[in-house]
């Protein structure tokens, strides 16, 4: 019992870190975590683009600044079109699940050992079948980012 | 259903972010495949300034969308998080002004590169 209210005590780091749940944890802080990475990527996104409009000059010495981070900027635009994949797939199930009540158990009354009725089997199916769409995709792109630099 | 609460409550919040979540499925996944091998072009070549300039003049509309649903989408999505790490109001108050003031910012921006072009 001290244990599970040190769990449930442990603050904003511990929220990060989800050793110890169910799946359903590990998603959800997953959705968080590229939730932020993407909303930073797109503030940065959306002064990056307003150099078009600034002319071709602009744009030029934007993509010159970009390009010096050499394979970094590769690298960043992976983990953030990993992101995207995971945020979009997992935001679809997190719709049917929240929105239309699809995926989901049976209500049942509380009894232990207080199994999530959420997390049925066609939910952990989903899951796993999300989780292996998104890397096969997450793979293709990082092999099309690499292309440019002559990796792949 | 949200409407037995009053306006700009949480529950209408998050309708608004899976309505615009659905909104992003579309319109996001159209501008990724601008710049994905579909096009016959290496990732560097789709950004080049004719092409990106032709993307955002041929499909301004779609752009436009793409632009206001992910700004508000993201940026009522990090004021989540945010305002879930601390429960302070003067924080939250702080939080709740710093992204409406990035929204319009954002959208301001963004706005202006898609009429001016």
């Amino acid at each position: 019992m001290v244990e599970e209210n040190k769990r449930y005590k442990a603050g904003i780091l511990r929220s990060l870190w989800p050793h110890g749940f169910n799946i359903e944890r590990y998603t959800y802080t997953l959705h968080r975590i590229t939730g932020v990475i993407l909303a930073l990527y797109l503030i940065a996104h959306v002064f990056e683009i307003f150099h078009v409009a600034l002319g071709p000059a602009a744009w030029q010495q934007t993509l010159q600044e970009l390009g010096s981070l050499g394979i970094f900027e590769k690298i960043g635009l992976w983990i953030i079109a990993g992101s995207a994949l995971y945020h979009g797939a997992n935001g679809l199930r997190l719709i049917l699940n929240e929105a239309f009540g699809m995926l989901l158990g049976k209500p049942v009354l509380p009894e232990y050992p207080y199994m999530p009725t959420s997390l049925s089997r066609s939910q952990k199916i989903a899951i796993y079948i999300l989780t292996a769409i998104v890397v096969i995709l997450w793979i293709w792109a990082g092999l099309y980012l690499l292309e440019g630099l002559g990796i792949v | 259903m949200p409407g037995q609460y009053s306006l700009l409550k949480e529950s209408w919040n998050m309708v608004l972010m899976y309505a615009l979540a659905l909104i992003m499925i579309f319109v996001l996944t159209f501008h990724l495949l601008l710049v994905s091998p579909l096009t016959g072009r290496t990732f560097d070549e789709t950004l080049t300034y004719s092409f990106v300039l032709h993307n955002l003049t041929y499909y301004r509309i779609v752009f436009g969308i793409l632009l206001y649903a992910a700004v508000i989408h993201g940026m009522n999505g990090l004021r989540i998080v945010l305002i879930e790490w601390l429960h302070v109001r003067r924080y939250q108050w702080a939080v709740n002004l710093l992204i409406v003031v990035l929204i319009a910012v954002l959208l301001a921006l963004g706005t202006y590169t898609l009429i001016v072009l």
